[in-house]
Order: C-alpha cells, then structure tokens, then sequence
C-alpha cells in the first residue's frame, strides 16, 4: 500500500495494514521536518507531488521492496504533501517481517528510494524568509 | 550588386561541446556527419574553407586550420585571427552543428549581401535576431572586433548588433536550426520531414521549475515537433536553470522519452530531479 496525503499522516492506520500474525518483526520510520539543513536553519518545508504520477509510483517502489526482500510479510508507507512545520511527519514506512533483519532493511531501502524516485519535490523556507526548491 | 572582393568560410571546430558530451561535429545525420554536411555545403558554392579548431585538438584536417589560443577566446577570438591572415577577405563564420544546412542558404546570403554594410546575416527563426553563426563579415568589421575583444565583450550576437546588420530572412527556416543535444537531431528530422507545425499545448512545471516559468500550468503555441525540441525552447524563453538530462518529460500523465513527438492539444509535464522525504 502506498498513499499521497495531504493530511496529517496517521501510524496507527500504516500499522494496521501491515500487522500479520506470522509477523515478529514491525518496523516504522518516520521522516520528519528537521530544523537545520546544511548550516541553515529551515523554519518550514512544502511539499508538491505529481498528481497522477506520484501513487503509482510509490506502489512501484512499494512492489520493488518487496520483490528485493522477499522474507517481508507487508509493506504500507505514505507521504505527506503540502506545507508542514519543524516536527511534522512528511513520510511513513511500515513493513513486518518475520524476523527483524528483513524488515530493517527494506525499510531503509524503501526510504532511500523514495527520496530520489517518487515525483514528489520540496522547497524549503528558511528562518531567514528565503525560500529554496532542493 | 555582390561582393568582389574575396569571400572565405571560416568554420568554427573549436567550440566545447559541453551538453553534447561528444564532438558536434562528428555526429551523424542522414548518413553524413554534420562536418561533412556543412564542408559539402561551402565547396558547393566555391569558396575556400578555414576550420577554426580548438587549441588542443590534434587531428589532421583536410582543409587549413587556424587554433585557438589556449584556454578557448570563442568565436569572436576565432575571427580577429582569421582577420589577422587575411585581412582583405570577407569571412563569412558558420557553425558546424547546423544538420540542415544546405549550400542555397550560404549562396543566398552572398548574392543579398549589401557591399556597403559590415555584417550580413539571417533573421533568427526563433526571435528575428541575428543568427550569429551563419554571418558574413566584411573586412571592416576587423577593427570594431579588436575593441570588442579589447573590451572583454565576447557575445557574437551582441558585437553582431553593435554593428547594425543587415539581416535577411531566411529562405529554407530550418537550415541554421541546431543541434545542442543528440535528441535534436530528432527533432529537426521530424520538422525536416513532417514540416513546421503550429500547436497548442498545457505544460505544468513542477518544482524548481514551477518557481521559473512565468505561469503554471501555462498554454503556449509551439511549433516544437518533439518534447525535447518543447523543452529547449521553453527553456530558453524563461531561462529555466535545469538542462534537459536532469529534467523528465511527461505526456499525458506517462513518463516518455524526449524524442516523442509531440502531439496538438497535448497535456505536458515537465519534472526536475525529485526530492522526497
């Protein structure tokens, strides 16, 4: 399961759609909106994502996690568009697993992933009233 | 009336080709390479050819070469030194990425150009401003040039103007369209083949590029044949700061290869490098 929200994005919701009997192993990460990025300090950060293209290609990567570590039960993550503040949670990846080595490591893939090929940009506001796309 | 004195084609090798990531002059189109297209071109019309090579470039030529200082002047560097061989000649410069040069384009320009101006050149498809690298120049060009590089100003186009050319229309349009990228080269063999046609598409930017285009989603009239040649003129009319390997195009919400044509009527995105999480 992948998810483009707009709203806050809720765990419980993720857990539920991974929570297996046969699974020993949950693992969450939370990306969340820090307030520094290289030597500057960021007051907010917004996101955009393509409207057509980025669900798709989260379940994608989603189905590729899967296949490159197939000793995982489930998978569900989302990520948050909009404009969100220092704190705020901007991604969400659950996966289980039935021992823990899988589920870490497909976690930590799948975040990876996302950074660099889900359709979803950020532009940062610094404290200082400048605003930047990265 | 037509220039007598004589006229000779100096034609510049020794450009960078930076966003090519090969020899521009080497690419092949339509089974010749753009060299040997343009070479073609010139000796069609009977006039002798200087190649203007980069300082390091250590191939053998068949025609006169003249090198580039070391640490490359540009073209306006290329011509003070042609002018310094041959004082009394009108050079005419081109470039050699031009894949739809022919020799009728070089012909015209001689046979319209005025004895009495300094510079001849054709009206830029794109803008009506001068093509700076299909232009003749006459020997009294030679001293406006020595102040122009005196001066650090290195901007053919710009030293074009200063001079207040003549400037033609040009009689084939596509003949000094270039070629920056190999996707180009598609796109000027469709246009080449299908022939120039007007349509209206919506491009989204997103991103870095949605603070730099003027408006988005923005409806434009194009007459682009591909989503590349979309993208370079887009990219070039708002100055958007992401070259077209960094960018991804989609056409009605479908990723696609820049060398798709492009159809009337279509739905266009334009992604810069994502950035989630």
């Amino acid at each position: 399961m992948f998810s483009i929200s707009d709203s806050p994005l809720e765990q419980e919701n993720l857990v539920s759609r991974v929570s297996d009997e046969s699974a020993g192993a949950l693992v969450i990460f939370e990306g969340r909106v820090r307030n520094h990025n290289l030597g500057r300090t960021v007051s907010a950060l917004s996101y955009t994502s393509h409207p057509k293209l980025a669900e798709p290609e989260g379940l994608a990567l989603v189905a590729e996690t899967k296949e490159k570590f197939p000793d995982v039960t489930a998978i569900a993550a989302s990520h948050r568009i909009g404009k969100l503040a220092i704190g705020e949670v901007a991604v969400i990846i659950a996966v289980t697993s039935p021992h823990r080595p899988a589920a870490f490591a497909a976690c930590d893939y799948l975040a990876q992933q996302l950074k660099h090929r889900l359709p979803v940009w950020k532009e940062e506001h610094f404290a200082d009233g400048e605003d930047a796309w990265t | 009336m037509a220039i007598e004195a004589p006229i000779e084609v100096l034609l510049l090798l020794g450009g960078k080709s930076r966003r090519m990531g090969q020899d521009k002059a080497q690419l092949e189109f339509r089974g010749k390479t753009l060299l040997e297209n343009t070479i073609e071109a010139v000796e069609a019309c009977q006039l002798p050819i200087t190649l203007s090579i980069a300082h390091d470039d250590q191939r053998d030529y068949s025609h006169p070469t003249l090198r580039d200082a070391e640490g490359g002047q540009g073209p306006l560097a290329a011509l003070a030194q042609a002018f310094t061989e041959k004082p009394k000649t009108h050079w005419l410069v081109l470039a050699c990425d031009l894949p739809l040069l022919d020799s009728s384009t070089l012909s015209h320009l001689l046979s319209e150009a005025d004895p009495s101006v300094i510079v001849t050149s054709y009206a830029s498809r794109h803008d009506g401003r001068p093509e700076p690298l299909c232009s003749l120049y006459s020997p009294a060009a030679a001293e406006p040039l020595r102040n122009a590089l005196a001066e650090d100003r290195r901007c053919l186009r710009h030293f074009i103007e200063s001079l207040t050319p003549q400037l033609l229309p040009l009689p084939s349009p596509l003949a000094l369209d270039n070629a920056n990228r190999p996707e180009h080269l598609t796109e000027l063999l469709l246009l080449d083949t299908d022939g120039i046609v007007e349509k209206e598409v919506n491009i989204t930017y997103y991103g870095k590029l949605s603070g730099e285009a003027p408006a988005s989603p923005e409806t434009l009239k194009t007459k682009a044949a591909t989503l590349a040649g979309l993208y370079e003129e887009v990219r070039l009319r708002h100055s958007l700061s992401l070259d077209l390997d960094t960018v991804k195009a989609v056409l009605a919400d479908e990723f696609v290869a820049w060398t798709t044509p492009l159809p009337n009527q279509s739905e266009v995105s334009f992604l810069p490098p994502f950035a989630g999480g």
